[in-house]
């Protein structure tokens, strides 16, 4: 590989600050219902944190706060290195720019589909400034590595569910962020495009970009997760390493939900 | 009697023919173009947050979706003239067929734009799109697609209607027809020339629409701009790449 390809497309961005995201006190209520309880999350630089528990917990809320797609009613935020929630208000001037720092990565794809692959990954760059050629050259070498290139050209539609992912992740890996999030990314997927896209991600993990996966995969988790947080009611419940966490849960409700996901697959 | 259907001496009204198409052609573009871009506004504001936007657009559509397009083109030549609001025949024109179809444009649009999925929009936001760029790169492309079939038909629709202009002497295709039966009194095969000619117009454009649509559709690139992306990506693409 020549220098030039390295640079491109090396995803660790160099001078990372050592906390990449920290979350303290959020809470957050729909309706008057609170969804979110007074959670603490820390996810250091080329950590993996996993997030698994019940539906309804919280846990795409929790993953939602992190970009501000939902607003917290209290926090304090960091975010590679910038406050940007404090109390009750965002504090961050830019939004695009904490948007461009953090990529997210859906269960339902959300592939533009009046675009192509490489127009998918194209178009936040060329929104941000990049040049056409610069946005190209970087969107050609991101499918690459996701393995389509030669699907480069093809709209959505016309791929199956896990190369749409695969190129929902080269999208979100287009402006170099330094953390990705996943919600449940292999969830609407079949076995075989399950594997495709945890190859990929295993892939991104071992090169150490930053991660906080909502998943139901836990022996992936298990794998590749540095931490594992239970969330259940609004509230982290347990968390640890994969290996206590899953391995020898503490909590009841932790071990209800493990003996449950064992009991269904 | 067959032979005798044609006895107008058609090279003589040639010209005001001519005239007539291309005043009808000017009718449907300005019009059109200004109903879209009305229909569009009021769409938007139909899908707005607030009720106090939503609701005078309500109406509008409302209105101008169950009145005679007739009654309006009266209303808005006559009718606005009576208390001294004069339009001039091309204006006055122009402005009831653009009330008038923006009204079911409006409704056009905002199915449309109501039915590209949220996740898109999410997507877009995600990505650090602003909003702008996020309704023009990302829900309005998807919600034209959508809305293509509908706004042609109007497109074609509003062609047609047109001719309704007969009755304010907008010296379009119409009128011209009958001004030349006047001087003829030749109805039928005056008439019937005309409407040979409505169908000449129609009938390429709507074929054409149809084409541009299933064209789309394919995911053919329009603009110069995309297809030379997509030249450029095919190229980049095709080259071996190194080893990531
Ligand atoms: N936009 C919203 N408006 C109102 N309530 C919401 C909204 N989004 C989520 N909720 C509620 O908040 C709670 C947490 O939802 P969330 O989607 O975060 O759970 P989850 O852990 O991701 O569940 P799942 O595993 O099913 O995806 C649920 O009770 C949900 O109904
Ligand atoms: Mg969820």
């Amino acid at each position: 590989m020549t220098d030039a390809a390295q640079e491109t497309t090396a995803i660790v961005v160099p001078e990372q600050p050592e906390v990449v995201v920290r979350i303290e006190n959020l809470s957050k209520s729909f309706d008057g219902r609170l969804v979110l309880d007074d959670v603490h999350l820390t996810v250091h630089h080329s950590k993996i944190v996993a997030i698994i528990g019940q539906s309804g917990g919280g846990k795409t809320t929790l993953l939602r706060c992190v970009n501000l797609l939902e607003r917290p009613d209290n926090a304090t935020m960091e975010v590679a290195g910038e406050t940007i929630f404090a109390g009750d208000r965002v504090t961050i001037r830019n939004l695009a720019k904490l948007r461009q720092s953090v990529g997210m990565v859906f269960q339902r794809f959300n592939l533009f589909p009046h675009l192509t692959a490489v127009e998918n990954v194209m178009l936040a760059q060329l929104k941000a400034g990049v040049s056409e050629e610069d946005a190209l050259d970087r969107a050609v070498k991101l499918l690459r590595r996701v393995g389509l290139a030669h699907r480069g050209v093809a709209y959505p539609e016309q791929m199956s569910g896990g190369e749409q992912q695969r190129v929902a992740i080269a999208r979100a890996l287009a402006l170099r962020p330094s953390v990705l999030l996943f919600d449940e990314p292999t969830s609407s997927l079949d076995p075989e495009s399950t594997s495709e896209v945890l190859r990929v991600m295993r892939e991104l993990a071992d090169d150490g970009m930053t991660m906080i996966l909502v998943t139901h995969e836990l022996p992936f988790a298990r794998d590749v997760a540095d931490w594992v947080v239970f969330v259940d009611g609004g509230r982290i419940v347990e968390e640890g390493k994969p290996a206590d966490v899953l391995g020898k849960p503490r909590e009841p409700r932790t071990k209800a939900f493990l003996a449950s996901y064992a009991a269904s697959h | 009697m067959l032979p005798k259907l044609f006895e107008v001496p058609w090279s003589d009204y040639a010209p005001a023919l001519l005239d007539g198409l291309q005043r009808t052609v000017s009718y449907t573009l300005a019009s059109f173009l200004g109903a879209a871009v009305l229909g569009l506004a009021v769409a938007l504001l139909r899908l707005s947050k607030h009720r106090i936007m939503r609701l005078p657009a309500a109406a509008y559509t409302e209105i101008f979706k169950n009145i005679p397009l007739l009654a309006i083109i009266f209303v808005t030549y006559f009718g606005l003239a009576s208390v001294g609001l004069r339009l001039g025949v091309f204006e006055a024109g122009c402005v009831s067929l653009i009330v008038f179809y923006a009204a079911y444009l409006s409704e056009i649009f905002r199915a449309a734009i109501a039915g590209v999925h949220g996740g898109q929009q999410e997507a877009a936001e995600a990505l650090g799109l602003g909003r702008v760029s996020t309704f023009a790169q990302v829900i309005l492309p998807q919600a034209l697609r959508s809305a293509l079939p509908g706004t042609n038909t109007m497109f074609v629709d509003l062609l047609k209607s047109t001719s309704l202009l007969v009755t304010i002497s907008a010296a379009e295709l119409m009128s011209e027809g009958r001004i030349i039966t006047s001087a003829t009194f030749r109805a039928l095969e005056v008439y019937l020339v005309i409407a040979a000619i409505y169908f000449a117009l129609c009938y390429p454009l709507s074929q054409g629409l149809l084409w541009l649509e299933r064209r789309i559709r394919a995911g053919i690139p329009l603009s110069p701009k995309r297809r030379r992306r997509l030249r450029a990506a095919r190229a980049l693409l095709a080259e071996k790449g190194a080893p990531v």
